[in-house]
């Protein structure tokens, strides 16, 4: 604001100068380089401009999203490049001049999204825009700007809900004006408002915003609404409607008239063993006790869906991405975060999740979970380094940059395997462990299948009421292909063991639920989120402060056991909802 | 407008000083010296300096004096005079030694006394790198006066002159009447190695960063001792001592010739007697390993001399007895590097494997498994094998078959036109490998009559091409020598 009105004194003085001397017609030349306010929102194309400028500014959050559900959690350790404030961040000391820790800039879009939402309706109001076209952009851009909430209340716990826009943005600190609520209450506001949204699918194919744009499909750019409403009610504890929402998201291609597109998409299939053009971790056919046969390039296998072009395999598992172009801001901040080669190498793997990926064991005996040590992170310069967000960049023979000028990337934002961990979290909540348990292992086929039984005709289905049906049949005689049938579990794609149940099925899966939340979706994102879902779910601080401590101690800081004292009360797992002046 | 203000204040200040104080030049006062040491260059400093005046003599007889006159930015430790007229008289016998002499005083760098570390290793005109400690002492002579400025840098007083030491190499060179320093020397000559003869050629072709370290076998092959940025402990055997060690290994490295037998053993028994890092007489442990891992025993009673080098130690010994048991090293061979194959069409039956035993340990191994070839081999090899009886033992894991197969070894032998092999020095018996045994088992011996690299020894699959029965499987291969 400073600025502004140092442009206001500055435009005051030129005015004053101007009208001294004898000049009529300057003052009402147009901006060349600006819109006037009667210029903007005057049909559906500055509707459209409005939304994308949104998501324009929305990607600026990524690092910052990263960062903060990152390091404050587990998986994630600061550097000896790491500023102090990043290591605030990780021994949840934070001090309220930490920038990571200032809310601003989620209240920034949020402003932005109140006022669109606002000139929405007045566009509506006079038909500039028709039904159709304002429930789909309306509803798009209000799920977004419940996404910012929930992520606010996750971080803060105590925040301001505004959903009008604010002239000063500094305001938003007034408690006078703006009282914060808590998280419990936002939830409830946040549910209220997205279930009453009157669209909840994509933008229909023929939208104006489904197009391809210097080579990116816009299609994946938004906020899925299912997805979020579904992560809504899981934080909520209304299972069965988040059950609901999630299964109406992994039933998108029911329906398809490809074969392809109906089994694949969404359904975290099974391992293409013979091809390996898939997204599993596999080993070239009959050479798998050989380590070197791993799949492991930017085109096959597990790691390829954070690397491939964005094509139909890709589409089978991607529900929300943002690319980072180097020809377009905003710039990919992960090369820098996360690189130790022409980057600044601020974040790595802890040495827990390193740890949790040796634990594991493979199908073929290998005594690792390959998504680990070779995909995840790779040790380069004998530096853990975090690989899902440096495929392009680094080249995978030499691990040098290919082009340090070509930062492309991608925002990893939502995906099938996080869709089902989720969904099984909330089925397994309300009673349905068996299907939980399918999802998370090898697949519900496998669970429901009958050995040596021919007719699959009453075998291999769920026989559930929606939303816990699923249809897994595979049977020639007679033949069937039920919609399911090429489910192959999380850590059944993962080629890994199965989690054995131990002791009370619901805590015992839920456990293993979060566990493979962290092997298979680390540095992705979500899992300070899933920490303090689960602690409050269970109304038990120990399952965050513990995992946190784990991080700590395997990590050799001496501070762990303050930590996990700080973290067994809630209202430490918060930051400091301030922001400094000058920001 | 904070910013509007401060400048509006800066320039009505401004065109107050202008108006005002027209007459006089105030910038120039404000940028011109008054310190008269900023006038002067370290030469003149030093050349004037009551205390480094014979120092200063020196400089203007090398030419020094027009160097420390230039630009750049030097530090110089000046001796006193009377430090100066302890130097002994060879240290400024020639020109050269004279020119050395000074260079080893400066350095192309400031270096303040006043530094976070608590030593800084300056490297000085001379190549020599001399430790600067605590800004108080500088290799061993003591910081008279620090600090001193010039124009174009520093200069220290110190009450000793620093005199080039010699290093290591130089040592053994100016020392080659001594046995053990004369074989070092004819490594010059002599390649241990084929690979010597091709670093020594590069060294002639390329002369460049590593050309130094190329130029000897023993800098090839164990530590560079001419390189100034290391140090080196080095233990100098007297000739009987000596004598004693290389005869001592002689039997165990019989050549084709009696010269090569000494040459090797004289190399076996030299390489184990440098080690990285120089190693103050009060640490030295009373065993050290070696690079190549053999344990050498110290008895600080046998040091006849201790010699400080520019780049380490040198102690000269009476005696320094290895006894064979820790000099004679085990070979163990990886499984899951080998060398080749008996046909290269089977890399889709070859695993690569990383596993754990049921200890939890990691191991990393070979399996070969549904080949399809009768006899089908796996080939390694070894080096710095010695003339004398090995025993055989591996570690052959079997973990996913639930049959028992067996395997073969051989070693030695000539590839024949046919692909078979003819003349091995040893072929063992098929072994059986049973199901998930862990454990390494003693396989058998052979005997060498010859050392050096064996660059032919193969696991054989047994002789039939059934899948689970020809199954070949190495974590490693441990051949332990026998003492005669």
């Amino acid at each position: 604001m400073i600025r502004n009105t140092k442009h206001t004194l500055r435009l005051g003085a030129l005015a004053l100068l101007l009208s001294l001397g004898s000049c009529s017609e300057y003052l009402d030349v147009e901006p060349k380089d600006q819109l006037n306010q009667d210029q903007v929102y005057r049909d559906v194309f500055d509707a459209d401009a409005a939304v994308v400028g949104i998501y324009g500014q929305f990607m600026g959050l990524a690092e910052k999203y990263v960062i903060l559900n990152e390091l404050r959690a587990d998986l994630t350790s600061t550097t000896y490049n790491s500023s102090p404030f990043l290591q605030q961040l990780s021994e949840h000391r934070v001090t309220p001049e930490n920038p990571y820790a200032s809310p601003k800039d989620f209240y920034e879009v949020i402003n932005n999204c109140n006022d669109v939402l606002k000139n929405f309706d007045l566009m509506r109001a006079d038909n500039r825009l028709d039904s159709n076209e304002y429930n789909e952009r309306y509803s798009d851009i209000g799920t977004l700007r419940s996404w910012l909430y929930l992520q606010l209340g996750i971080h803060y716990g105590r925040v301001p809900y505004i959903t009008e826009p604010v002239e000063n943005l500094d305001d938003v600190r007034d408690l006078n004006q703006f009282p914060r609520i808590s998280f419990e209450e936002l939830l409830d506001e946040l549910i209220n408002f997205t279930e009453a949204l009157p669209y909840t699918d994509l933008y229909s194919t023929n939208s104006t915003l489904v197009i391809d744009v210097d080579g990116y499909n816009t299609g994946k750019f938004f906020i899925n609404k299912e997805c979020l409403l579904g992560d809504l009610q899981l934080w909520e504890g209304n299972y069965q409607q988040a059950a609901a929402h999630y299964k109406v998201v992994m039933e998108t291609a029911t329906g398809s008239g490809s074969d392809t597109e109906r089994f694949d998409t969404y359904r975290v299939k099974y391992a293409d063993i013979a091809s390996n053009n898939d997204l599993a971790v596999g080993y070239i056919r009959y050479r798998e006790q050989d380590a070197q046969a791993l799949v492991n390039n930017n085109n096959q296998g597990w790691r390829s869906m954070f690397s491939r072009e964005p094509d139909a395999l890709w589409n089978t598992e991607w529900i929300w991405s943002l690319p980072f172009d180097s020809s377009f801001a905003p710039e990919n901040p992960f090369i820098d975060l996360f690189s130790n080669r022409d980057g600044e190498y601020l974040l790595k793997p802890s040495q827990h999740v390193m740890n949790l990926w040796e634990d594991q064991t493979q199908r073929n005996g290998f005594p690792y979970d390959a998504r680990g040590s070779k995909f995840s992170y790779n040790i380069i310069n004998e530096q853990p380094v975090i690989m899902k967000y440096l495929y392009n960049y680094l080249d995978p023979a030499t691990q040098l940059p290919v082009d340090v000028f070509q930062r492309d990337g991608r925002w990893h934002l939502y995906r099938a395997a996080k869709l089902h961990l989720r969904y099984a979290e909330a089925a397994n909540r309300d009673g349905q462990h068996r299907l939980a348990d399918a999802l998370l292992n090898f697949g519900l086929q496998g669970e429901y299948t009958v050995p040596g039984q021919e007719d699959v005709t009453d075998i291999e289905q769920t026989n559930l009421p929606f939303p816990y049906n699923f249809d897994a049949r595979q049977g020639d005689f007679p033949y069937y292909r039920g919609d399911w049938h090429r489910n192959g579990g999380v850590r059944g794609r993962a080629y890994l063991e199965r989690a054995p149940v131990l002791g009370d099925s619901l805590i015992s899966i839920e456990n293993n639920l979060i566990e493979e939340a962290a092997l298979e979706l680390a540095f992705e994102g979500n899992r300070w989120g899933d920490l303090v879902r689960v602690a409050i779910h269970r109304n038990d601080p120990a399952f965050l402060a513990d995992r946190v401590y784990a991080k700590l101690n395997a990590d050799g800081n001496a501070e762990a056991s303050a930590v996990r004292t700080k973290l067994m009360s809630r209202e430490n797992w918060y930051l400091p909802f301030i922001w400094n002046d000058e920001e | 407008m904070i910013r509007l203000q401060t400048y509006t204040k800066a320039f009505a200040a401004g065109l107050l000083l202008l108006a005002t104080a027209a007459c006089s030049d105030p910038w120039e006062d404000h940028s011109s010296t008054t310190d008269d040491n900023l006038g002067q260059n370290l030469t003149q400093r030093i050349v004037s300096g009551s205390q480094t005046s014979d120092f200063g003599a020196l400089l203007e007889e090398t030419g020094y004096d027009a160097i420390l006159a230039g630009s750049k930015t030097y530090t110089v430790w000046a001796p006193t005079n009377e430090a100066l007229s302890n130097v002994a008289s060879e240290a400024l016998a020639s020109d050269a030694a004279k020119r050395l002499f000074v260079e080893n005083h400066i350095a192309l760098t400031a270096v303040s006394s006043v530094t976070e570390a608590d030593t800084v290793t300056v490297q000085m005109l001379s190549n020599k790198y001399l430790e600067f400690k605590n800004g108080t002492v500088m290799s061993d002579a003591q910081v008279v006066t620090a600090d001193q400025y010039a124009s174009n840098g520093l200069f220290h007083i110190v009450d000793k002159a620093l005199a080039p030491k010699q290093n290591i190499w130089e040592y053994i060179n100016a020392t080659a009447d001594n046995k053990m320093s004369s074989f070092l020397i004819e490594l010059d000559e002599f390649n241990l190695y084929r690979r010597d003869s091709v670093a020594k050629a590069n060294a002639e072709d390329m002369p460049g960063m590593f050309a130094d370290s190329l130029t000897n076998s023993f800098f090839t092959n164990v530590y560079n001792l001419n390189n100034e940025q290391n140090k080196y402990t080095f233990f100098l055997l007297q000739d009987d001592a000596y004598d004693a060690e290389v005869e001592k290994l002689e039997p165990y490295l019989i050549k084709s010739n009696e010269d090569s037998t000494t040459t090797y053993a004289s190399y076996f028994a030299v390489r184990d007697m440098a080690l990285h890092k120089a190693i103050a007489r009060e640490n030295l442990p009373d065993t050290l390993t070696s690079k190549f891992g053999v344990k050498i025993p110290i008895n600080t009673d046998n040091i006849v001399e201790e010699v400080q080098l520019s780049n380490g130690i040198v102690y000269v010994m009476s005696s320094l007895d290895v006894p064979l048991e820790t000099r004679l090293l085990t070979t163990r061979i990886e499984g899951e590097e080998p060398s080749g194959f008996s046909q290269d069409d089977k890399r889709g039956n070859t695993y690569y494997r990383e596993k754990e035993d049921p200890t939890g340990e990691m191991f990393y191994d070979i399996m070969v498994q549904n080949h399809g070839e009768p006899l089908f081999a796996i080939y390694y090899n070894a080096n710095n094998l010695y003339s004398t009886t090995y025993q055989v033992y591996w570690r052959a894991i079997n973990d996913i078959q639930n049959n028992t197969f067996s395997q073969r070894l051989r070693f030695g032998g000539t590839f024949q036109e046919d692909g078979t092999v003819a003349d091995p020095i040893a072929t063992l018996d098929y072994t059986d490998v049973p199901p998930n045994d862990y454990q390494e088992r003693y396989i058998g011996e052979f005997t060498l009559d010859e050392a050096g690299m064996l660059d032919l020894i193969s696991l054989i699959a047994a002789n039939t091409g059934s899948a689970g029965a020809n199954t070949l499987t190495l974590d490693y291969l441990k051949l332990v020598p026998v003492i005669k």
